[in-house]
């Protein structure tokens, strides 16, 4: 589990979508989501079906891991549609039970709707699978870069997203290890009221806010030492290149805009 | 508001408070008592109203800002070890983004007075509390009608979150008694200043 908060969701691959650049996938999951919404009939829902599959192939990665990403997000699908079904009262009945009537419309919107859903999630389920938490820090800062002009501290924010990153699994860590110290000590924290339970949370905060507090200072030390200046004039250890795959993959998604826009009703 | 630069102090604390948010999502996977009735107890309200008790407005909300953009770089960070763009869609993605106002205005509402009394670290607490379920539950309200498409009314959204909010506000009580004395163990251990911004 402490492994998994560092990588995340990341499984490990070297597919095509894999190697893409981060950035580029950043701008197709911005593009995706716009586009999504072009889709209004048979024809653009299946044709975005179509790229959706065709993008999940390529990544070769397990479906289990897709369908973990698809989960928390599975409930509101369904009850999309079943209220679609419920609540639509447009062109003909297409069947009936007792008082229960299925329209076409209501069946055709809930489907429709619950696809376009499915199709957002898995695209943006697929970067999280396919790019690892850094790359995608390191993503962010170069596309944001322009607005720095505007006085926003995108290296910083960038930085202070590495560092986080860095530290969530030690700070689990250390929660562990202060909790079994403190009921060494005979602290209880597994029974009693809920009063009591509350009132044992401070021997495990205090000494982990401290100890998260003189971690900062020691990495403000080191960051100082050597010679830490902000963004101006850093070199990468990690360089992000852009290569033909990427440029391709763009243009690709500009061809897929275009048909919906053609196709669409 | 004064233009400052962060500093390395700053932005380490920063990163450090935002990898406390992702720890306090989570607490009950290393501490499991912190459940009541079976329900896992999130501790996200209470770790963002320290963060801004203890770093300030400013601070505090960066911290809040990059422990949200985290999650959505894919970090299993959010509650339940969620990640991505999937928990801004569902009905409590207003609550990762209420963060971000609650705890810049705990903390402005702190930083009024150098030497806060109790009674105003409780205001504040309960301020950032206010705040947050503002923002939660119109933002699923709003989830629900323009995008989940199950529109239900006002009230049945509060309703709903209601039982939520008397927790939170319960620990938000409780923090205000506890935040001075950690701060006290902070600044004692590190020396750390809550009006100053760090020199380092």
């Amino acid at each position: 589990m402490m492994d998994s908060m560092i990588i995340g969701k990341y499984v490990p691959g070297t597919s095509l979508v894999h190697r893409l650049d981060p950035r580029t996938k950043l701008i197709t999951i911005f593009l995706f989501v716009c586009i999504v919404f072009l889709a209004n009939n048979v024809q653009t829902y299946a044709l975005l079906g179509l790229f959706t599959i065709g993008v999940v192939s390529l990544t070769r990665v397990p479906f289990s891991f897709l369908m973990k990403g698809l989960k928390p997000i599975i409930w509101i699908v369904l009850f999309t549609f079943l209220l679609h079904i419920l609540m639509t009262h447009e062109g003909p009945i297409i069947f009936q039970i007792g008082f229960f009537k299925v329209y076409e419309g209501g069946l055709v919107q809930g489907i429709f709707i619950s696809l376009r859903f499915v199709y957002l999630i898995l695209i943006t389920t697929l970067l999280t699978l396919t790019t690892t938490p850094i790359e995608i820090t390191d993503g962010m800062e170069q596309l944001l870069n322009p607005l720095k002009k505007l006085k926003l501290p995108v290296h910083e924010l960038a930085l202070m997203m590495s560092i986080s990153l860095r530290f969530i699994p030690t700070l689990m860590e250390e929660t562990d290890k202060i909790m079994k110290a403190q009921m060494a000590r005979g602290v209880d924290f597994t029974s009693g009221p809920v009063k009591e339970r509350v009132k044992a949370i401070v021997p495990l905060l205090v000494p982990l806010f401290v100890s998260a507090f003189k971690r900062a200072e020691e990495l403000a030390v080191a960051m100082e030492a050597r010679g830490y200046q902000g963004g101006e004039g850093r070199t990468k250890y990690r360089k992000l290149v852009w290569t033909g795959k990427d440029t391709s993959v763009i243009v690709s998604l500009i061809v897929l805009a275009a048909l919906l826009f053609f196709l669409r009703a | 508001m004064k233009q400052r630069k962060l500093r390395a102090g700053d932005m380490a604390l920063i990163g450090m408070f935002a990898a406390l948010m992702a720890v306090g999502a989570n607490i009950t996977s290393v501490a499991p008592f912190l459940q009541v009735a079976g329900i896992p107890l999130s501790m996200q309200p209470f770790f963002c109203l320290l963060a801004a008790l203890l770093l300030g407005s400013k601070r505090a909300a960066i911290a809040m800002i990059v422990y949200a953009l985290v999650g959505l770089a894919g970090a299993p960070v959010f509650a339940q070890f969620s990640a991505g763009f999937a928990p801004f869609a569902g009905k409590s993605g207003g609550f990762i983004i209420s963060y971000i106002p609650a705890a810049f205005a705990a903390g402005w509402f702190l930083e009024r007075n150098i030497q806060p009394s109790k009674i105003r670290f409780l205001i504040a607490s309960l301020i950032g509390t206010a705040i947050m379920y503002l923002i939660g539950t119109t933002y699923m309200y709003l989830a629900l009608k323009l995008w989940i498409h199950t529109p239900v009314s006002y009230g049945t959204a509060w309703g709903f979150m209601i039982w939520f909010m008397v927790k939170d506000t319960a620990l938000a009580v409780i923090l205000s008694f506890i935040a001075p004395a950690i701060y006290r163990s902070i600044h004692k251990a590190t020396g750390f200043n809550r009006n100053h911004i760090s020199s380092t």
